[in-house]
């Protein structure tokens, strides 16, 4: 049973996904809990590929295939996670920030994210604070990924810190922050909840601030 | 080709370290380097945040402006500060950049209409930046219609189609060209130029992409890049690219380059 789960995840980081999507049929055949095929087939992955990512073992095209292979697996398994009640393990609102038109850091942090078991909400590109907070209500989030590639955008990530913190969900939602031209102390110095300096990383930081 | 040096830019680690401790010394290089490599302008990014941007901006002008003669490109995603910093500069340069976003061009085009100063135009508008060339085309051609209503003569256009990445957009070469080809059709006088490394984003190696990057995208009219003309790899391709289309008349740009230790290194004899 565990050697069919290993290959679900050797399968996913090499982004084969119709075999993916069929050895997670199997195992569910077979009676392996789905949660289980979550944590240790698909999850354990993209695990792997994020460290690699991380390491520059991998590249951005093997991430996108693995998250694409992810997501078939994904596919087939959810109305058994939905049959036995199981949920994903946090949800998050992401987004680039107003005025910034760039995604491709956002939507890998994104991807990385899902590949954490996280929910993830996509706002898009040119994001308005209020969208943010709106978002984050909606769809009862615990945290609200903000991304600038423009140093004359950055500024708009204070903003939705700053309305977050004032408005009704403060202390409920995090913040986490990143793209170019973003430090940890630019976070610090606006009270955001957590900086990372990249996808893989800012993956890892969700995971513990939701667990 | 018109090269626009990229390297003065605080989104470029090395820079902003020495922007943020007004390191002069370092900045003064990187302009004369790239001078001498042949930039013929150089673009001047702040690369910091919007509180202290105007005042970075113009002291890194001020010091290009003493060092060197080549004419300064005033790089900022918001045109408030590219105006303020216009009477800062010498000598008409170019703005880089305006878009078919909110009201950049209405903002900035009644300003430079008389005058030399050279424009950059990236095709992305508030729906945001496209990957087909469709829409690239479509908003050049709105970028275009407004810049002619100020009488903005085309051969001050420099149009960036705005290469994607190809790691995540397996089309991003392709698509630019097509675009970068009509937009060339539609305005023959216009000029053409891209962010050249923006394409190999999240790829090992960037620079073998971004050398067949650019040599393809020469290959369909591109005639101006922003890229580091101090890189050599970059530069043998440009030279040699340019003797492959016929562009290089006997070979002067390319021997001459090679003699200066500009790309190649020379046999002993």
């Amino acid at each position: 049973m565990s050697e069919l789960l290993k290959e679900i995840s050797e399968n996913l980081q090499i982004g084969k996904a119709k075999i993916v999507a069929e050895l997670v049929g199997r195992a569910l055949s077979e009676g392996i809990p789905p949660q289980k095929i979550l944590d240790d087939g698909l999850l354990a992955g993209m695990g792997i590929i994020g460290a690699k990512f991380k390491a520059n073992e991998v590249f951005v095209p093997e991430v996108l295939v693995a998250a694409r292979a992810m997501n078939k697996g994904t596919e087939i398994l959810k109305p058994a996670l939905a049959a036995e009640g199981i949920s994903a393990k946090g949800k998050a609102v992401i987004g680039t920030v107003k005025g910034d038109l760039h995604d491709i850091g956002k939507n890998l942090v994104k991807m990385m994210m899902e590949g954490r078991g996280i929910e993830m909400v996509d706002l898009g590109v040119d994001v308005p604070p209020e969208r943010f907070l709106e978002a984050a209500k909606e769809h009862g989030a615990s945290i609200v990924c903000c991304s600038a590639l423009l140093t004359t955008t950055m500024g708009e990530i204070k903003n939705v810190v700053e309305l977050i913190k004032s408005s009704d969900i403060a202390g409920k939602v995090k913040v986490m922050i990143g793209g170019a031209p973003i430090t940890r102390a630019y976070c610090d110095q606006i009270g955001a909840d957590s900086y990372s300096p990249d996808a893989a990383s800012a993956a890892e930081a969700a995971e513990a601030l939701i667990s | 080709m018109i090269i626009i040096g990229e390297k003065i830019n605080g989104s470029i680690p090395s820079a902003a370290k020495a922007i943020a401790e007004r390191d002069e010394a370092y900045i003064r290089e990187l302009a004369r380097k790239q001078s001498e490599s042949g930039a013929d302008y150089l673009d001047v990014n702040a690369g910091t945040p919007p509180d202290i941007e105007r005042e970075t901006l113009a002291w890194l002008i001020g010091l290009v402006q003493d060092e060197v003669d080549t004419p300064i490109c005033i790089d900022s995603s918001n045109p408030e500060t590219i105006l303020e910093m216009i009477p800062l500069v010498k000598k008409p340069g170019m703005i880089n950049s305006v878009s078919d976003e909110a009201n950049k061009c209405e903002r900035l085009f009644p300003h430079v209409a008389s005058g030399e100063w050279k424009i950059i135009a990236l095709t992305c508008d508030d729906r945001g930046i496209p990957a087909a060339p469709d829409r690239k085309f479509e908003i050049a051609g709105a970028i275009m219609k407004k810049a002619d209503s100020f009488g903005i003569a085309q051969d001050r256009i420099f149009f960036d189609a705005l290469v994607n990445t190809v790691g995540t957009t397996p089309l991003a070469q392709v698509s630019f060209t097509e675009a970068s080809r009509r937009i060339k059709e539609a305005f023959p006088g216009v000029h053409l130029t891209s962010g050249l490394s923006n394409i190999s984003f999240g790829m090992p190696c960037r620079k073998a992409i971004n050398q067949c990057f650019l040599t393809l995208a020469m290959n369909s009219g591109l005639d101006s890049a922003i890229m580091d003309p101090t890189n050599s790899d970059m530069r043998a391709a440009l030279y040699a690219t340019q003797v492959l289309l016929a562009l290089d008349e006997d070979c002067v740009d390319y021997l001459s380059a090679y003699r200066g230790g500009l790309f190649g290194v020379p046999k002993k004899p």
